[in-house]
């Protein structure tokens, strides 16, 4: 039984749904960053499975492009957590409330 | 993943589900996308996340559970969603002419590199260009205090200073520059700490 399309979109809908449900539930500001990034894999895995089942190759170079973003997005999220951290001393995300910094 | 409680054993989750998705995209004729998604993810962005939890370590602190209320009614949206699932999941098995494989070059860095180059080349100088913001960013938010760094240097005599680039609580809203003479008075304006520059004898 060779693997359907069908599959992978449901792996990555559950992967999606993982996603969101962990931002949601969550209070740590980088367990929610972590989430996000399950988000965008879920994402690519569907991007890449629709590009390998059509074999057009227009999503695996846009797959590229989301994890290029994705790096930049870390790079930035992270400097962000580290100066929140540093004025409140906590990474709770209802520790920052104000959008003073 | 998400039922750890400690985000660090959350992160070693997260590098096993995108190792596990790096195997999927093996599996699915995409081998350059794996590669990337091992070097980038699982190395890059990882680390870097390790690095932080490690770097700021703060302790977990339990909290009660708020919204107990709710618990009945999510569970009870959460049975309407996975019968969607289950609905759509049927009527797609049953629907006929799922397309079929062939073997073919797309996926290889060979063809991913020519596209790249050729037909997204625009959308790969945005990327870089966002990666330079990135990184102008990133130095921005880490860098603390005014625009001068701690360490700068104050050498002896007449000098003279914009007032941006001075402790800005003594001068908000006024822009003349400010002349100093002696290094003392510089060093109190600036906010550098007192350090010997002198060479040793």
């Amino acid at each position: 039984m060779t693997p359907q399309l069908s599959w992978y979109l449901a792996l990555s809908a559950v992967l999606f749904t993982i996603g969101v449900v962990g931002v949601m539930v969550k209070r740590n500001v980088i367990s929610m960053f972590m989430c996000i990034e399950l988000m965008l894999n879920a994402v690519n895995l569907t991007f890449v499975a629709f590009s390998s089942f059509f074999r057009d190759l227009s999503g695996q170079l846009f797959v590229f492009i989301v994890m290029t973003v994705a790096a930049a997005e870390a790079a930035v999220g992270l400097g962000i957590i580290i100066a929140i951290f540093r004025n409140r001393e906590s990474l709770d995300v209802d520790d920052a409330s104000s959008l003073r910094l | 993943m998400v039922a750890q409680r400690n985000p660090l054993y959350s992160a070693i989750s997260l590098i096993g589900v995108f190792i596990s998705l790096a195997c999927l995209y093996v599996t699915l004729a995409a081998p350059f996308i794996a590669a990337v998604q091992v070097i980038v993810y699982a190395g890059a962005i990882m680390v870097l996340v390790v690095f932080v939890i490690m770097l700021l370590n703060v302790e977990i602190a339990e909290r009660p559970m708020r919204l107990r209320a709710l618990v009945p009614i999510a569970v009870m949206l959460a049975a309407v969603l996975f019968a969607e699932a289950v609905f759509m999941i049927y009527f797609v098995q049953a629907s006929p002419a799922t397309p079929t494989r062939n073997i073919s070059d797309v996926g290889l860095t060979r063809s991913i590199g020519e596209g790249l180059f050729t037909t997204y080349l625009l959308p790969f100088e945005i990327t870089s260009i966002l990666l330079l913001m990135a990184i102008v960013g990133a130095m921005t938010l880490a860098r603390t205090g005014g625009l001068l760094s701690s360490r700068a240097a104050v050498v002896p005599g007449d000098q003279v200073f914009a007032k941006e680039m001075l402790n800005r609580q003594k001068y908000i809203d006024d822009l003349t520059p400010v002349t100093t003479h002696s290094t003392e008075e510089a060093r109190g304006l600036l906010g550098v700490e007192d350090q010997d520059r002198s060479p040793k004898a």
